[in-house]
């Protein structure tokens, strides 16, 4: 077992004739995804990477069978990339895409929101990934190895250093997901943490978060009252000043609030083993499933 | 990014924005101090600095000239001020504007903003009849006293929302007009606009019972700036230093800190958790440097002369995590500028992820004075520690 998606799941790219979009489907099938066609408006009937390529991902889903899509389309027109996806009701529908404007945003949320169909991972986001089974998303292939730790992050790289980690101390991944590091995405932390809990293969639940907003104290009070599995995490901005926007839309310390100290508070308030330094989110996570058997 | 207070004041006008007449002078333009007195048509004016910070009345950078001879006098004084407090940092910002306005007399000061409500994903409408103070400060002295609407994704404020607005500021007749209608004006800009934040703080009625937005703060969202073309011109490079300009041009995320060791690390969370570990191990981050995903040879170049432009670098962590980003590129860059440079501090290197076996055999084979680390504990170490040497 694992979260969101397995060796079966079927993957189309939105955006699969771009650079990105061609580079990163090549690299998941590479990895062993199944990935079976791309859509890019105007190439519709054409090929590449030996998969068909659509205008409009209803004329996609017409044809084939499709549990998920990537979506790789510039900002400015992503938006309406998601809602397309949502439109032509693809379950799960994941955006690697930064820099959309949070205006547009504001649309997409809502529609995920009432959608009984779809949920949107990001956008902002490296994607998710199953190891050993199906890689949706641009993190490095050989880091990850099929094991027990949930991940769930705001960000793309760090999450990457806490997979290496958990590799390297051979606990290995049950699935890994990035929530994006935009103040605006499709599925939060608690969205996650549940389908963790919920998940047999999952033995304890890694959670890295970062200053700004207030999701990772939604996620302590969830955790406090829902999760029975072991939680360690991480929070980024320790030494972050305010007023500053730390790269991240969503990452800025404002009127006192956000700040990681409070963070930090709030989760071992509910119990999450918190690691010291990013270098040690591997041994946290390993400390809390020891202590939890 | 953020505007100054006339440009916004001149957007916001577009849209029937109640504003005291006001002109500006620029530093390039001394000679033209009369000219504006006379375009102002008043004997007094507030004068005003017109910098991207807060807490200009404090810092002395608004005073009020009772005749043309002072207003003449005091701005002069106040071009070309530099304001240095908390929100500037310590190298503070230069006012190479003064906004000149016809002053109100005020009978009440209120607070009224658009910002976006996260949590509920929609735009939303603050007000409260405690103006002239910051918002935290409101929330945290009268917190009953903040009024939240929502407002439609068209930029409409409906109207039994309006009326509560109304009540709940204590606007009587004209005034409840004039402020329900300023509210959707607001509310219409913030949309329009691609605004992440407009406040208007304070909001005053006058003793003749008139509205008028006496300050106005706008920041439009970075992403959409590419539709905001008028908004994209506002952009003004002398309210940020020499390294954050560098940086933006060539799409780096650039923050300077006061420590020393300087740091260049692949995403935002990484960046942050590198300056975080550093100072764990006793060392102090001199910046934050995102060189982003996709990033070219020539992006790290420029990210590692925007580190070593700054004189407190003593010593640089390179740490990435390759995922969009290939090793090989980042090593390459390294090179290029190092090379370029002649670098004069311990550059600490650590990487991992897309071709890192390409990446470290470059660096190895450049011949380069590179020390080179196995993790990020072991980088963040070894950096610290070529300092204490």
């Amino acid at each position: 077992m694992s979260i969101l998606i397995n060796k079966k799941t079927k993957v189309i790219t939105q955006g699969i004739t771009g650079k990105f979009g061609h580079f990163h489907t090549e690299q998941c099938l590479a990895y062993g995804s199944s990935f079976v066609g791309g859509v890019t408006p105007g190439k519709g009937g054409q090929e590449t990477l030996n998969l068909p390529v659509f205008d409009t991902v209803h004329e996609a889903k017409k044809v084939l069978e499709i549990d998920a899509t990537v979506i790789f389309v510039p900002a400015p027109f992503a938006a309406d990339a998601i809602l397309e996806a949502e439109d032509a009701k693809i379950p799960l529908i994941v955006c690697i895409t930064e820099g959309i404007p949070i205006k547009d945003m504001l649309e997409v949320s809502r529609v995920m929101r009432e959608s009984k169909t779809s949920r949107l991972i990001g956008p902002n986001c490296p994607g998710v990934i199953t190891p050993g089974e199906c890689k949706i998303g641009i993190m490095p292939g050989y880091i990850h190895k099929k094991g027990s730790i949930g991940i769930v992050s705001r960000s793309g790289t760090l999450t990457y250093e806490a997979v290496w980690q958990t590799t390297q101390l051979g606990l290995g991944q049950s699935s890994c997901v990035g929530i994006g590091g935009d103040p605006l995405n499709g599925t939060n932390f608690i969205d996650v943490l549940e389908l963790f809990q919920n998940d047999p293969q999952t033995e304890a639940i890694l959670l890295i978060g970062e200053i700004g907003g207030n999701a990772e104290e939604e996620a302590a009070s969830w955790i406090k009252k829902h999760c029975t599995k072991p939680v360690a995490g991480f929070v980024a901005g320790l030494t972050a000043p305010p007023g500053r926007r730390m790269g991240h839309a969503g990452a800025i310390i404002s009127g006192g609030k956000g700040t990681a100290t409070e963070k930090i508070r709030e989760l071992k308030k509910a119990g999450v083993h918190i690691a010291d330094t990013p270098a040690d989110m591997g041994l946290a996570v390993q400390k809390a499933l020891q202590q939890s058997r | 990014m953020n505007i100054h207070e006339f440009q916004a004041k001149q957007l916001l006008q577009d849209y029937g924005v109640p504003i005291p007449r006001f002109t500006t002078i620029s530093h390039h333009h001394r000679g033209d101090i009369k000219r504006a007195i006379a375009d102002l048509g008043s004997s007094e004016a507030v004068v005003k600095i017109q910098v991207h910070a807060g807490g200009r009345g404090k810092a002395g950078g608004v005073k009020f000239a009772k005749n043309p001879k002072e207003i003449e006098e005091v701005a002069s004084s106040l071009l070309g001020m530099k304001m240095v407090n908390n929100q500037t940092g310590p190298e503070g910002v230069v006012a190479n504007t003064v906004m000149l306005s016809v002053p109100v007399d005020i009978a009440k000061e209120y607070y009224i903003s658009v910002v976006i409500d996260r949590d509920h994903a929609i735009p939303i409408l603050l007000a409260s009849p405690e103006g002239g103070m910051e918002i935290e400060e409101i929330a945290h002295k009268f917190p009953e006293k903040i009024l939240k609407i929502p407002i439609t994704m068209d930029g409409r404020v409906r109207s039994y929302h309006l009326v509560q607005l109304a009540k709940f500021m204590g606007w009587k007749d004209e005034a409840a007009k004039e402020g329900m209608k300023l509210a959707s004006r607001l509310a219409k800009a913030f949309m329009k606009l691609d605004a992440s934040l407009i406040e208007i703080n304070p909001l005053v009625l006058d003793k003749g019972g008139k509205l008028w937005a006496l300050d106005a703060k706008i920041s439009v969202d970075d992403n959409a700036l590419y539709r905001q073309p008028e908004v994209a011109a506002m952009y003004d490079p002398s309210q940020y230093s020499a390294s954050e300009v560098a940086a933006k041009e060539f799409d780096l995320a650039y923050i300077a800190l006061d420590g020393n060791i300087g740091c260049m690390v692949n995403g935002a969370g990484l960046a942050m958790a590198t300056m975080d570990i550093i100072k764990h191990f006793g060392g102090k981050p001199a910046n934050f440097l995102d060189v982003g995903g996709g990033a070219s040879k020539e992006k790290v170049a420029e990210g590692f002369r925007i580190i070593l432009s700054d004189p407190k670098v003593q010593a640089i962590f390179v740490n990435i995590f390759g995922g969009i980003m290939n090793c090989a590129t980042l090593a390459e860059g390294i090179i290029a500028a190092v090379r370029d440079m002649s670098l004069q501090v311990p550059l600490v290197v650590r990487m991992e992820g897309t071709n890192v076996d390409e990446g470290k055999r470059l660096l190895r084979e450049s011949g380069l004075a590179v020390i080179t680390a196995d993790s990020l504990s072991d980088g963040a170490k070894k950096a610290v520690a070529t300092l204490k040497k």
